[in-house]
Order: C-alpha cells, then structure tokens, then sequence
C-alpha cells in the first residue's frame, strides 16, 4: 500500500491494487528528491516483486534534475523486471503544449527495453 | 531618504522582473518559481520556454540552497544569496550570486569551463552519461543541474568569482534562454 498525497512541488503516488496501475502525478521538484522517492523505491524493493504484472503512470508536469534520476532509476528496475518475464509496461502522459514533456519521454524511451507508451 | 522611483526605474532599465537578495530559504525559492511560471504564461510564452526559464531558475537556486544547508551555512550571511530574472531584448537571464568555499571555487570553475566548452549533442551525452550514475542521495544531487542549465541555455554560461572574505567567494552565474523558438 502506497499513497502519498501530491504538494506543490511533489507529486502523487498512488498504487491501485485492482488495476495494478501504479500512478505518480503532479510536479516533481521537492527540496529533496532522494528523501521525497524513498518510500517509492521502498515500495517496488518489498511489494514490487511479489506482483505479476504492473503499469507505471506517469502524469509529471515537471521534474527537477534528482527527480529525472529518481523516475529514470524507478524505470530501471521495471526494465529488469521486464526482462525478467514479468509482465509491465510504462504509460507516458504528457500535456500537448508541454514539448519539454514529450522530449523527455523520448529520450528515456530510446535508452530503455520494455513496452513505454507516450500518450497525450 | 532613498529615491524609490530613480530605483524603480533603474531596475526597469535593466528589464528586472524580480529580484531577491536575502536567507534561501525553499519556501522563498517555490514562492518566486511559482511568480515566473505565472509571468512568463501571461507573457504567452510556448510551454518549451516557460519550461526551460523555470527549469534554469529550479536547478540554479536549489544548487544553491544545497551547498548552504551541506556546508552549515544556514542563517549565517554566506547562506544569503542574490537571484535576479530579468527580461532584455527578447531573451530571460536568470542571475545568481551566492558565497562558496574558496577550495571549491577552483574545482566549479574548472568543471563550468569543461561544461561551456561542449556542444548540445556533448552535453546530452554528458548527461545522459551522469543520469546512469549511481544515486548519492547524501549529496541531494544527481549532478545533473548545472549539464541541464548549459543545455536549456541559449548562449555560452557566465561566471565569475569575486573575492569575498578569506574562506569565501562569491559566485556570480549568469544563465541566458531565449524567449522564442
């Protein structure tokens, strides 16, 4: 169970247990990334591994440079996870107007081996 | 008594939109990020400048509020710092002055050097490069901040270091974007 309710400058984290859609949403540019991501990277060390499947949303406006370490490292291990047999897929959102957005998730897209969608 | 409106004008002349000089806190710091973002969509920028202005100005004064708060600089007058936005001839200058430890003036100058000296393909590499880098979450940094300020900007990064005391300097950083595609 996760559910951290979205500020300002952190986003919400949400994992649905039906759906299986693990949602981070909002603007990403807390004080301190590290501490603002630890229990997400908590969340996928202890619940992450007992799961079949899994979809990670992303609805993040904007993220300051530690929070794209923190999202690029939550990916990483959805990758191994994926080339493991598990079956996952990430769903990139992004605003139209927001090209910043959609460059990013290209950019993460070309360097990372698993089902990544960008939708707007 | 002081002439507010020869100040007033003087900061017109120089396109400033807002200036802080004073303790960083990160309340002050998403205060003003909050009043830029809100200029600059009055202003009807697209959302690739706005973003690239807010992003320059995020990454600069959370460096800086780093180092004061990694260093013990807190309510000390080397934790207070200047940032300025400004608007001139088309183009946003984020400016920023803080006080940094003598013995880490050289290694920044250098590593500002080496980031200047790169093209935009260079740097993508470069940080794309940093990105695979194990996290150092004690330094609250990905070492990423100042690769993504030289990519947003659209002229070469200025610096410059002023001697400040005998343990300090201050660093002056001027980061130019343009404000059209």
């Amino acid at each position: 169970m996760i559910q951290i309710d979205s500020t300002p400058t952190s986003p919400k984290v949400y994992f649905d247990e039906k759906t299986h859609v693990f949602l981070i949403e909002g603007e990403s540019y807390p004080e301190n990334s590290f501490e603002f991501y630890k229990p997400v990277f908590n969340w996928f060390d202890e619940v992450f591994p007992n799961l079949d499947r899994m979809e990670l949303h992303l609805k993040i406006s904007y993220m300051n440079s530690s929070s794209v370490k923190c999202i690029l490292d939550v990916m990483t291990i959805l990758e191994e996870a994926f080339e493991a047999g598990k079956n996952v897929r990430i769903k990139w959102f992004y605003e139209p107007e927001n090209s910043r957005s959609l460059e990013m998730a290209e950019d993460f897209k070309e360097d990372l081996d698993l089902p990544f969608e960008v939708l707007s | 008594m002081e002439d507010l409106l020869n100040f007033k004008e003087t900061l017109n002349q120089k396109g400033i939109l807002i200036s802080f000089n004073g303790s960083f806190s990160n309340s002050i710091i998403e205060e003003i990020g909050r009043a830029i973002r809100t200029y600059l969509q009055e202003e009807k920028l697209s959302g690739g400048i706005i973003s690239d202005v807010f992003s320059v100005y995020i990454e600069q004064t959370q460096n800086i509020r780093n180092y004061i708060e990694l260093n013990d600089m807190v309510n000390t007058t080397t934790g207070e710092a200047v940032v300025i936005i400004a608007k001139k001839d088309g183009y946003y200058t984020i400016s920023s002055g803080n006080s940094i430890k003598k013995d880490d003036a050289k290694e920044l100058a250098d590593y500002l050097e080496k980031l200047n000296s790169l093209d935009k393909k260079e740097l993508r590499i470069m940080y794309k490069e940093q990105l695979k880098k194990p996290a150092q979450p004690e330094s609250r940094s990905a070492g990423l901040g100042l690769i993504e300020i030289t990519r947003k900007a659209s002229e070469k990064i200025q610096y410059q270091f002023q001697n400040q005391n005998e343990s300090f300097d201050f660093f002056n950083l001027f980061v130019t974007v343009k404000g059209g595609e």
